[in-house]
C-alpha cells in the first residue's frame, strides 16, 4: 500500500489538488503500479496536464466567473432567440431587485425612469383629452340645434342614450370594439372599445362569436379559408371578422366603413401574428402576455364623422340682419337722443336764470330739476330748439331770482317800465339811468330801484328831467322856424344847411318828447311862394317846397307819422309887402305844430 | 388573468342549464341552445389568489334529434358531463359523449356531475355505480340544481384540475 501513497503524495505535490478517483480504483486490481504509472505518465502526460489545467479552471470561481462573463451576453441572446425562458426566469429576480432598490432609495429608480415617464404621461393625457374633446365637441355641436333637439326627442322616444342617437346620425362609421380571439379556444386575448360603445361582456360575446363561426362552418360545409367574414345587424351595425392562423380579429362597427378598413384590420392581425406567434402557441388560458397589444388594437378603433357643412339657414341670416339693424337703429337713436340731451343741458347752463341741480334717466325718460328765474328763457322752448319732444322729458323747475347781470337788468326794466327815452344799464350792482324822463318817472325810479333784487345802488346823474313846458317851448321854437328858397326854385336855398340841421334836431326833439309824454304832436309843413308869377305855377311850386323838406326829414330818420305837407302859393304870405325883401322871405316853408290830445292835468 | 374554456355536455333535460343558471354571468337567452346549439356564460372564481374566468360553453342537450357539435369542444380545457340521476339512460349518453369528446379534442380534465340529488330516492342509478366511477379515478360530484348542492364545488374542482393539468 506504500507505493500508491507515494504516488498520491507526489501527485499532491505536483498539483496541490486531490488525485483523480479513477487511478485509485485501478490500483487495487493491478499490483505492478509503478511501471504502469510511469507508462501512463509517458503516454498521457500532456493530457493529464491539460486535465489538471481544466480542473483548476473549473475550481477557481474567480476565473470561471471571468470566463462566463465573456460568453454570457452571446448565450443570452442565443437563448432569447429560441424562447423567452431567460426573461421569465429573470423576471422574479428583477422584480425583487427593483423592489429592493426602491426600498433602499426610491430616487434612483425615479430618476432612471423619469425620461420615459414624461412622454408616456403626456401621451396618456393627450389621448384622454382628445377623447374628451371628441365627445364634448359633438355634444356641444348638437345640443342646441334644432336637429339636436330632434335627436334628443328620438333618444327619449327610443329610450336610447343620447350619445348613441348622436353617433347614429353623425358617424360615417366607427369601430366600436375590437376583439382579439384565440382561434383554438375562442377566448378573448385582448379587447378594446371606444368611449361611446355599449359593451357587453367581451368573453361571452367572443365565445358566442366563435361558436357562430363554427356553426356556420359546420352547417354550410365551407372549405378551409371560407369563414364568416361579416355579420350585419339592424341599426347600421356590423361585425367584421378577420381570420388568422392562430387568432381572429373581430371588429364591431357602426355605420358604413370604407373597404380599406378591411385592409387595416388585416394588417393589424398580421402584425399581431408576427409579434405574438409564440405566445399564441403556448397559450394556456393566461392572457397577460397579450396586455401589450392594447395600443396596437386601439389603432384599429377608427372613426369618421360626417362633415357637417356649416350651412346657416337664410332665415337665420334674415334674423341676424334684423337684429343687427335693430341694434344699429337703437344705437343711433340712443346716441342721437343722448347728444341732443347733452346739447340741451349745455344750452340751459349757458342760459342765465336756469340752474340745473339734477339730471338723469328714469324709466326711459330724461328728467331735469333745478331753479328757474321767471324772467329766464322758457326751458320748453330750448327743448324745441334741440328737437327733443317735451313729452320725453320730466322737468321740475323751482322759481328763484337770478342775479345774472342780464336778468337783473331785465327785472329792473320790467319793474320800472322806463320810457323809450331812458337807457337803463347795470354796472356791478348799480343801476344807471340815462336820457330824459318825466319828473314822475324819475321819482318812481328812485323809490323802486333799490327794491329790485340784485341792485344795491342807482345812478341817475345822466338822467334829464323834462316836463310839458319843454314840449310847448319846442313847438313854439319850431313854429318860429322858416326855410327860404331861391326864385322859382323848389330846393332849399344855398346857405340854408345850418337851418335844415336845426330843423331836424327840433323835429326829433319834439318827437322824443311826444313819446315821453305819450301825447301825439301834429306837425304841418306849409310851402309858400312870392307874388310874382301866376297862381297856377305858384301853387304846385309851394307844394313841392313843403314836400322836399318833408322828404329831407324822413330821409334823416324822422317818423313821418303825424307830419303833413301843404302848398298855399301866395294865399298866405309870410310878409304882406311886395318889396324884394318881402318877396325873398315869402319864397319859404313855415312850420306849424300842435298837440293832438291834451294829457291829463295839462292844458294846451 | 387566466381564462379557461370549459364545456358542459349531457343528454337532453338533465338540468345542465338550471344547474349553473344562478352561478354564472350570462347575457344570452335560452334560445341560443336551440338555434346555435350553444350558450356561452362566464363564471369567475378565485383559486389560490388567482382570478380565473371560466368561459362556460353550455352545449345543447343530446337527444335523438340533435347531436352535439363536436367543433364546439375545440380548445376546451375541461368538461362537465351532466347526468340525470333519475334517468339511467342519461349516464349512457354522458359516457358516449365523453368518448366522442376525447376522440375530438383529446383527454382533458372532466367531472361527472350526477344531478337531481334532491330527488335521491327516485334515482335509477345506484350508489355502487357512482362509486365505481370514483374508484376508476374519475371525479364525481352529486349536485342539485334545486338546492345548489356542490355546484360551486364542481366549478372549483374542475378549475383546480385544469390548473394542475
Amino acid at each position: 500500500m506504500l507505493p500508491p501513497t507515494t504516488l498520491k503524495t507526489r501527485s499532491m505535490k505536483d498539483s496541490g489538488n486531490p488525485p483523480p478517483k479513477e487511478p485509485i480504483a485501478a490500483r487495487s486490481k493491478d499490483q505492478p503500479e509503478e511501471p504502469l504509472h510511469e507508462l501512463r505518465s509517458l503516454l498521457l502526460g500532456p493530457e493529464q496536464q491539460e486535465l489538471e489545467g481544466l480542473r483548476q479552471r473549473l475550481d477557481d470561481a474567480g476565473r470561471r466567473a471571468e470566463e462566463i462573463s465573456r460568453v454570457l451576453p452571446t448565450a443570452i441572446s442565443l437563448r432569447e432567440a429560441k424562447d423567452n425562458k431567460i426573461a421569465r426566469a429573470l423576471a422574479p429576480t428583477i422584480d425583487e431587485s427593483i423592489k429592493a432598490s426602491v426600498k433602499k432609495n426610491p430616487k434612483v429608480l425615479a430618476e432612471a425612469i423619469f425620461p420615459a415617464l414624461g412622454p408616456g404621461i403626456r401621451k396618456a393625457i393627450s389621448s384622454t383629452i382628445m377623447g374628451m374633446i371628441q365627445s364634448l365637441n359633438q355634444l356641444l355641436n348638437h345640443s342646441f340645434s334644432v336637429r339636436g333637439l330632434k335627436w334628443r326627442w328620438e333618444a327619449l322616444r327610443t329610450r336610447k342614450p343620447f350619445a348613441e342617437v348622436l353617433l347614429l346620425h353623425t358617424l360615417v362609421f366607427q369601430v366600436e370594439q375590437i376583439f382579439l380571439i384565440h382561434r383554438e379556444t375562442g377566448l378573448v386575448l385582448q379587447h378594446v372599445e371606444s368611449k361611446e360603445a355599449m359593451v357587453q361582456d367581451p368573453d361571452l360575446v367572443s365565445g358566442m362569436l366563435s361558436a357562430i363561426q363554427d356553426f356556420v362552418k359546420d352547417s354550410f360545409q365551407t372549405r378551409e379559408g371560407e369563414t364568416l367574414e361579416t355579420l350585419r345587424m339592424g341599426g347600421g351595425r356590423s361585425v367584421w371578422i378577420e381570420d388568422g392562423p392562430q387568432a381572429l380579429l373581430a371588429a364591431v362597427i357602426r355605420g358604413t366603413p370604407p373597404l380599406d378598413l378591411r385592409v387595416t384590420l388585416k394588417e393589424l392581425l398580421e402584425r399581431v401574428h408576427l409579434g405574438y406567434s409564440d405566445a399564441f402557441e403556448r397559450f394556456d388560458g393566461d392572457v397577460s402576455p397579450f396586455s401589450g397589444l392594447r395600443d396596437q388594437l386601439d389603432e384599429g378603433l377608427q372613426f369618421q364623422i360626417k362633415e357637417t357643412k356649416a350651412r346657416i339657414s337664410p332665415m337665420l341670416w334674415v334674423l341676424l340682419f334684423a337684429v343687427v339693424a335693430a341694434f344699429c337703429m337703437w344705437s343711433f337713436y340712443a346716441l342721437r337722443s343722448h347728444l341732443r340731451w347733452e346739447k340741451y343741458l349745455r344750452r340751459i347752463n349757458a342760459e342765465g336764470g336756469l340752474v340745473i341741480t339734477q339730471t338723469g334717466k328714469e324709466g326711459g325718460k330724461y328728467f331735469i330739476s333745478g331753479f328757474r328765474d321767471p324772467l329766464a328763457k322758457d326751458p320748453e322752448s330750448l327743448l324745441k330748439e334741440v328737437a327733443i319732444d317735451s313729452s320725453d322729458v320730466m322737468s321740475y323747475w323751482k322759481p328763484y331770482h337770478a342775479l345774472d347781470h342780464e336778468l337783473v337788468l331785465q327785472r329792473a326794466r320790467s319793474i320800472l317800465i322806463p320810457p323809450d327815452t331812458v337807457l337803463l344799464t347795470l354796472s356791478d350792482e348799480t343801476l344807471v339811468a340815462e336820457g330824459t324822463a318825466s319828473g314822475g318817472w324819475i321819482k318812481t325810479f328812485r323809490t323802486r330801484a333799490l327794491y329790485i333784487p340784485g341792485i344795491s345802488a342807482y345812478d341817475d346823474t345822466m338822467l334829464e328831467d323834462v316836463d310839458m313846458d319843454r314840449l310847448a317851448r319846442s313847438i313854439e321854437e319850431l313854429k318860429a322856424m322858416t326855410l327860404t328858397f331861391p326864385l322859382a326854385g323848389a330846393q332849399v336855398g344855398e346857405g340854408q344847411k345850418p337851418a335844415l340841421q336845426s330843423l331836424l334836431a327840433k323835429v326829433r326833439d319834439i318827437q322824443s318828447l311826444q313819446t315821453l309824454f305819450k301825447i301825439p304832436v301834429e306837425i304841418v309843413i306849409t310851402g309858400h311862394t312870392d307874388n310874382s308869377g301866376t297862381e297856377g305855377l305858384n301853387l304846385p311850386l309851394s307844394h313841392s317846397r313843403a314836400k322836399n323838406v318833408f322828404d329831407y326829414l324822413v330821409m334823416n330818420g324822422v317818423n313821418p307819422e303825424h307830419i303833413s305837407t301843404r302848398g298855399v302859393g301866395t294865399r298866405a304870405p309870410l310878409q304882406k309887402g311886395s318889396t324884394p325883401e318881402d318877396r325873398r322871405r315869402n319864397r319859404a316853408v313855415s312850420f306849424d305844430a300842435f298837440l293832438l290830445d291834451s294829457p291829463e292835468g295839462m292844458s294846451p | 388573468m387566466i381564462k379557461k374554456k370549459i364545456c358542459m355536455l349531457g343528454a337532453f333535460a338533465v338540468g345542465k342549464t338550471s344547474l349553473v343558471q344562478q352561478y354564472v354571468h350570462s347575457i344570452f337567452s335560452e334560445k341560443y341552445h336551440t338555434t346555435v346549439g350553444v350558450k356561452v356564460d362566464k363564471k369567475k372564481i378565485s383559486l389560490n389568489e388567482r382570478e380565473i374566468d371560466l368561459i362556460l360553453w353550455d352545449l345543447h342537450g343530446e337527444d335523438g334529434f340533435q347531436e352535439v357539435r363536436m367543433s364546439y369542444l375545440r380548445g376546451a380545457s375541461g368538461c362537465f358531463y351532466v347526468i340525470d340521476g333519475t334517468r339511467r339512460a342519461t349516464l349512457d349518453v354522458a359516457l358516449d359523449l365523453r368518448k366522442r369528446a376525447e376522440e375530438a379534442i383529446g383527454a382533458v380534465p372532466f367531472i361527472l356531475v350526477f344531478n337531481k340529488w334532491d330527488l335521491a330516492q327516485e334515482w335509477e342509478i345506484d350508489q355502487r355505480t357512482v362509486d365505481g366511477f370514483q374508484q376508476k379515478g374519475a371525479v364525481v360530484m352529486k349536485t342539485s340544481a334545486k338546492t345548489g348542492r356542490q355546484v360551486e364545488e364542481a366549478f372549483r374542482s374542475l378549475a383546480e384540475m385544469m390548473m394542475e393539468g
